[in-house]
């Protein structure tokens, strides 16, 4: 029953609805309580693959600061069977160790130790290797936009464990709303080089959502179209080409609640039969001082990853990008085109001798992405 | 009045000695403008021998404008009282005696006195009543006010002691039973109340008394009987026609201060049907939140939180079917027809014995009975809903059938929406069938039936639906005058489903229900003028599906999973007496023994003692069989409340009781919603309790127009269970892993004032109330705010709430309501980090934060058609706005990620005016 506020009434029907239900931007009161908890993302990877840990720390509410890494941790992987693996730091807060190779038959847990000579540890976890990612494929979906529903399928024969966690990366190639054909090089305004093309470039993003999966309650340990990510039809990222690079780890039962916990928290709010949002207990205490919240949980899980392309001929044709900016294209007028040229970080002339132009937003690609094709592509 | 009888009596005899001449005729003229009956009289007076009694209240109405010239004294009075009625009377002695509603007879009885050959025959008349039938009535069906009934064996001397008098009150009009009337002895100021059945029976000492008889919309009247011996008398009342001064909000004017109950509030329809709702439908729960000690967690739901309870701690019943789901449509309308509803009675504190299995209030909403003499019905129209009421005699003044059914039409709404939502559907409909039998004078039979279904899909493939059934035969049966049982029997049902189909692999049906097979038999016993004694037994059979998951379709790879049925017998026993110790001091006691036995089949893990109850600490499991008693809970509630009357129009009054809850709802929202379940206490899950005390005073001004009350409360609450942080409640085989024990403790002071007649009419409240829970088992395993009390979802300290009714003329009136209460606490979040490639949000303690105030006003116009009696249809128009001032009361706050962003939003609902517009039609 989410109706959104709508300024333009038409009418006493939709002024009834309107009414129902309504969301506006809130500024909570002020919370100056200081947080400074530690904050551990990052997976044990029992297999060949390097294992990633990141630590920070939460900051204020209202802070303008997003990362706060915890830098200077010491960081070892540990066995019940006492074998140790250091981790080291490689860039601020980012805690490495190169393939691991743990045998799966154990089970591990992260130590760690700040530079206040806090002692943190999480919980014992059973390792599990991933199953392959069987396909990712695509639906054409109408409600509740029109647009592309990415999904994944997976099976595993071992039953050990049924619930999956999925990560991803897409990459697409896209243009602008005008062909520039003319640059200036400071001193007047000349023909562009094929190799200064500024019309297709390509942009990418990684997953912000939680995505998860499980088959508990199905017969056999099958993911049947899970959806990924879903992709509106106005979408610049179908215009042209579409890729998408999916990573699969496989949870605990205590690792699933953990994310659909932190999914409920922070990404399924704001209808009326909300549940309430509740404090995030993870799998890593402080060893002196349990009461300490500690955010995160800590898996032992291989990855997979598989990469799909989506092309834009095999879409319905109807489907329209809109651009994300308002664009039109103007002329220098009496000004003459000559004050474009040592503007280039405003304006892009467009025709011969910048008789036209228009605004980097519209005309210049690489504000939003880069030229140069990411290595994978096809 | 009574002068003229006395006169009239002693004339009888003066009259037969008195030769009947006739005298002279002597002729009057005068010109009478606007004349009240004083000069009217005095004027003939003077100008003729007669003398004229009569009661001057009578005639204060009376106006003569007239011009007569030589006209005898009959003519005279025959042309002023023409059309009215008045009527005079002339004896040969030149005495006229003036009456209202009936003629004096001057004469004795033909044949009373063989001696008076002179005498011809006296024409009977229909307006002359016939003194001397009325002592081989049965029951003397008493419609007149100034006739003296006499009750029992008559003797010729009055024996000393005391006599019982019982009786139904009735509507004269549609024979329907007038629930809640009091009949109240002036001389001796004792008095009863009618039952649901408009059953009453009041212990008098014998002799000549003057009953005074109110009932809710109901014309004042009164009664006068001699009580000889035991008997009944039934009385029928006429409904208020003229609602002008008569609006009532009490049945009783006196019950303020006179009832020995505290927390208990009555409303009749009429006035659930002037405070304005949201969409324009009269809402019998919406109303109940106008009350003091009432909140709820925001407009769209239904669940309201009775002086610090939950929402699950109401007890709920429809003509005594426990309705489990009290909403439709996303909690926005109640599931009761307005048109079939009569009143609703909210008990907050003073809960009878009869009632138990709810901790914090009972909600006992009573339907109307049909018209027993004439069919009629109703429709109302409004913007989102239509209804249909029809009612009328199977068999004239003794069986009576009502029905009921409201259906919605919002799909059109919901398509009137962006294409986001054009894809939601939403459709509820409900039906009401009652019927009521009068068997013979001791037995009646009712039947009641009720029927709700909601279905609604939002913007995806998956579609929920929920339904209420019950169905109810009730038997009473007075044993005597002192002696009355009422049996029911009934089956409750309440059953949800969520369905999806979007993914063939993974399309599912999701089943939950609940079955309930209860007896009651409730015994009434006027053991004295001092002592009202109740008691009965009570016995509830449980059986619940929590949850059956099965795949939808052929590809589905669903794996069926069927938690194990439920099942539970919930028994009480009760006994309460009503004390009349003094005068001035009543006190009511009782106790009520609930035994609930958890029963087999059943497969129960049996935990290590004093550790948490998670998988690692299960010792082993035991198997019951069927119909095995595996746990038993048995506890006494008690119910004490007394009143003193500190002076006519004051009185204090105290209270305190104890109830025991053993069905749990399990919800993680914040509101209840529809897929909410229901959890049976067993040997893991031990019964909610708690107990309250309160204190009141009582104080009724402007006779008794005016009512005053100031209430205070403290209430514990115990092991009312709450869920640990991620809880999974649906299909959970071990619900008591995921649960945790909290205690709370609720308190507050109430005060309200009330106006019951004038134009102006309505109540304005305050209330100030915390209501905290803690969470300090130590083995919960993990605490809600480290085990520290936190206020609850629906603690908000100040509320006020004022509804009024002003009323114009007889077709036009005015409501208004406005309601501010301190917003509800929520939990905001106090840090933020970046996790999984977003921004995430770290929680605060529980509740340790408030959403804005809330305000709220909303206007009505009701427009009455006009008021003849006699047309074919009375039609009226409801039409009003919603909030008003269309404040964005914030339902709640909360903050979401989009695009690795962490933003905050308020969600407000109704968060502009709404107008709303209800046409309805009585035939």
């Amino acid at each position: 029953m989410k109706l959104y506020c709508m300024t333009k009434v038409a009418g006493i029907l939709v002024l009834i609805i309107t009414l129902i239900e309504c969301r506006k931007p809130y500024d909570p009161p002020a919370i100056t309580a200081v947080s400074n908890y530690l904050v551990v993302e990052g997976v044990i990877n029992p297999g060949a693959d390097s294992t990633i840990i990141r630590l920070s720390r939460t900051v204020n509410i209202s802070s303008k600061i997003t990362a706060n890494p915890e830098q200077g941790a010491v960081l070892a992987v540990e066995s019940e069977k006492n074998a140790s693996y250091p981790l080291t730091e490689n860039t601020a807060g980012r805690y490495v160790s190169p393939g691991l190779n743990l045998d799966v038959n154990s089970k591990y847990r992260l130590r760690i130790k700040t530079t206040d000579n806090k002692q943190y540890l999480s919980d014992f976890e059973p390792a599990y290797i991933t199953p392959r990612i069987d396909s990712i494929g695509y639906n054409i979906t109408s409600v509740p936009d029109t647009g592309l529903q990415i999904y994944v399928n997976t099976h595993n024969t071992n039953n050990s464990t049924r619930y999956y966690r999925w990560s991803f990366g897409e990459t697409w190639r896209f243009h602008t709303k005008y062909i520039s054909s003319y640059i200036s090089n400071g001193f007047s305004i000349v023909l562009r080089q094929p190799d200064q093309g500024i019309f297709y470039c390509f942009a990418s993003d990684s997953s912000t959502d939680v995505v998860l999966g499980s088959s508990a309650r199905l017969k056999d340990n099958i993911i049947y179209q899970s959806p990924i990510v879903h992709i509106p039809n106005t979408s610049e990222k179908i215009e042209m080409e579409y890729s998408i690079l999916l990573q699969q780890y496989t949870l605990t039962p205590g690792a699933y609640a953990f994310w659909t916990n932190l999914k409920k928290n922070t990404e399924q709010l704001g209808s009326i039969f909300d549940a309430q949002p509740s404090q995030l207990k993870g799998n890593i205490h402080n060893v002196d001082n349990p009461a300490e919240p500690v955010l995160g949980y800590v898996s032992i899980s291989s990855v997979q990853s598989k990469r799909v392309f989506i092309n834009n001929n095999s879409l319905p044709g109807a489907w329209q990008p809109i651009y994300p900016y308002d664009c039109e294209v103007d002329s220098p007028g009496t000004q003459g085109p000559s004050f474009l040229i040592p503007q280039p970080n405003n304006f892009v002339p467009l025709s011969v001798g910048g008789g036209t132009y228009s605004t980097r937003a519209c005309a210049d690609c690489t504000i939003r992405g880069t030229t140069k094709p990411p290595p994978f592509w096809k | 009045m009574r002068k003229i009888y006395l006169l009239s009596f002693c004339l009888l005899f003066v009259l037969q000695i008195a030769s009947a001449q006739q005298s002279n005729v002597k002729l009057i003229s005068g010109n009478f403008q606007q004349a009240t009956i004083a000069q009217f009289v005095s004027e003939l007076e003077s100008k003729s021998n007669f003398h004229f009694y009569y009661d001057p209240i009578q005639f204060d109405s009376l106006r003569v404008t007239l011009q007569v010239n030589d006209k005898p004294l009959e003519a005279v009075l025959d042309m002023a009282f023409k059309n009215s009625d008045f009527h005079y009377a002339i004896t040969p002695q030149q005495q006229v005696f003036l009456t209202k509603g009936r003629q004096i007879r001057t004469e004795l009885a033909s044949g009373f006195m063989q001696a008076t050959p002179g005498n011809a025959p006296v024409k009977q008349t229909t307006t002359v009543v016939d003194y001397t039938d009325e002592r081989d009535k049965k029951v003397p069906e008493a419609t007149t006010e100034n006739k003296l009934y006499e009750i029992g064996a008559k003797t010729n001397a009055i024996k000393s002691g005391n006599a019982t008098l019982s009786g139904y009150i009735r509507d004269i009009k549609s024979g329907e039973a007038v629930t809640g009337a009091s009949i109240y002895i002036a001389n001796t100021k004792s008095g009863v109340a009618t039952d649901r059945f408009g059953y009453f029976t009041i212990t008098l000492q014998r002799g000549r008394h003057i009953l005074n008889v109110r009932g809710i919309g109901m014309r004042d009247t009164r009664r006068q009987i001699i009580l000889y011996s035991d008997g009944k008398l039934n009385i029928e009342m006429q409904e208020q026609v003229n609602t002008l001064k008569e609006v009532k909000i009490s049945a009783d004017k006196v019950a303020n201060v006179r009832s020995v109950e505290l927390g208990v509030t009555r409303l009749d329809i009429k006035n659930i049907k002037q405070i304005p709702t949201a969409f324009g439908e009269a809402d019998v729960l919406k109303v109940v939140l106008t009350l003091p000690g009432v909140t709820s967690v925001g407009e769209a739901t239904t669940g309201f939180n009775v002086r610090g309870g939950a929402a699950d701690e109401n007890l709920i019943l429809l003509d005594g079917a426990t309705i489990y789901n009290p909403a439709h449509f996303f909690g926005f309308f109640a599931a009761f027809n307005p048109d079939i509803v009569k009143d609703i009675e909210l008990y907050k504190s003073s809960i009878p014995e009869k009632f138990g299995g709810r901790l914090s209030s009972v909600l006992d909403i009573t339907n109307r009975e049909g018209n027993k003499k004439i069919f009629t019905g109703s429709a109302g129209i409004g913007l989102l809903t239509s209804r249909l009421n029809i009612e009328g005699p199977i068999v004239k003044d003794k069986t009576s059938f009502i029905f009921g059914g409201r259906t919605t039409y919002s799909d059109w709404l919901l398509s009137a929406l962006p294409e986001a939502y054009k894809h939601s559907s939403a459709s509820f409909y409900d039906f009401n069938l009652d019927i009521s039998h009068q068997i013979n004078d001791k037995n009646n039979l009712y039947l009641s039936s009720y029927l709700s279904k909601d279905k609604f899909r939002l913007n995806s493939d998956t579609t929920y639906s929920y339904s209420n059934k019950s169905i109810l035969l009730k038997w009473k049966h007075n044993f005597n005058t002192k002696l009355f049982s009422l049996i029911t029997a009934g089956v409750d049902r309440y059953q949800y489903n969520i369905s999806s189909s979007a993914n063939v692999v993974n399309s599912y049906n999701l089943g939950f229900d609940i079955n309930q097979s209860n007896f009651k038999a409730d015994f009434t016993y006027y053991a004295s003028s001092k002592h009202t004694i109740n008691f009965g037994l009570s016995s509830l059979l449980y059986k619940v599906d929590p949850g059956t998951f099965e795949p939808n379709g052929t590809k589905s790879l669903i794996l069926p999973q069927v938690i194990a049925p439920e099942h539970a017998l919930e028994n009480a026993l009760y006994l309460g007496d009503k004390f009349d110790v003094t005068d001035n001091l009543t006190i009511s006691a009782g106790v009520r023994l609930n035994i609930y036995n958890y029963l087999g089949p059943q497969t129960i893990d049996n935990y290590a003692l004093n550790l948490p109850k998670a998988a690692v600490n299960v010792l082993d499991s035991t198997t019951y069989s069927s119909g095995k008693i595996i746990k038993t809970y048995m506890a006494p509630d008690i119910r004490i409340s007394a009143r003193y009357l500190l002076s006519d129009d004051l009185s204090i009054k105290a209270g305190y009781n104890t109830l025991h809850q053993y069905i749990h709802l399990l919800s993680n929202s914040t509101s209840i919603s529809p897929t909410d379940i229901y959890k049976l206490s067993d040997p893991n899950i031990k019964p909610e309790h708690g107990d309250q005390i309160s204190l009141g005073l009582f104080k009724n001004a402007k006779s008794n127009t005016i009512e005053l009350s100031v209430e205070g409360y403290y209430k514990r609450i115990r092991d009312y269970l709450d869920y640990k942080s991620g809880a999974v409640l649906l299909l959970n085989q071990h619900i008591e892993r995921d649960v945790i024990n909290t205690q709370g403790k609720a308190y507050g002071v109430e005060f309200l004032i009330k106006k019951t007649a004038g134009k102006l009419n309505g109540w304005m409240s305050y209330t100030y109330s915390r209501t905290f829970l803690k969470q300090d088992d130590p083995n919960a395993g993990e605490l809600i705010n480290g085990g520290a009390y936190y206020p609850a979802n629906y603690d908000k300290p100040h509320a006020f709430n004022f509804t009024g009714n002003y009323k114009f003329s007889h077709r036009y009136s005015v409501s208004l309501d406005v309601a501010y209460s301190t917003g509800r606490p929520i939990t905001l979040p106090i840090a933020k980090y970046q996790y999984a490639g977003s921004e995430r949000v770290f929680y605060s303690d529980r509740n340790a934060y408030r959403i804005p105030d809330y305000f709220r006003s909303d206007f009505s116009l009701n427009i009455e058609g006009n008021h003849k009696i006699h047309q074919k249809t009375h039609n009226s128009w409801t039409i009003g706005v919603y909030n008003l001032t269309g404040r964005q009361n914030a339902y709640s706050t909360f903050f979401t990620e989009q695009s690795g962003v962490i933003s905050g939003y308020k969600l407000s609902i109704f968060a502009s005016p709404i107008p709303f517009v209800n046409y309805n039609i009585r035939f």
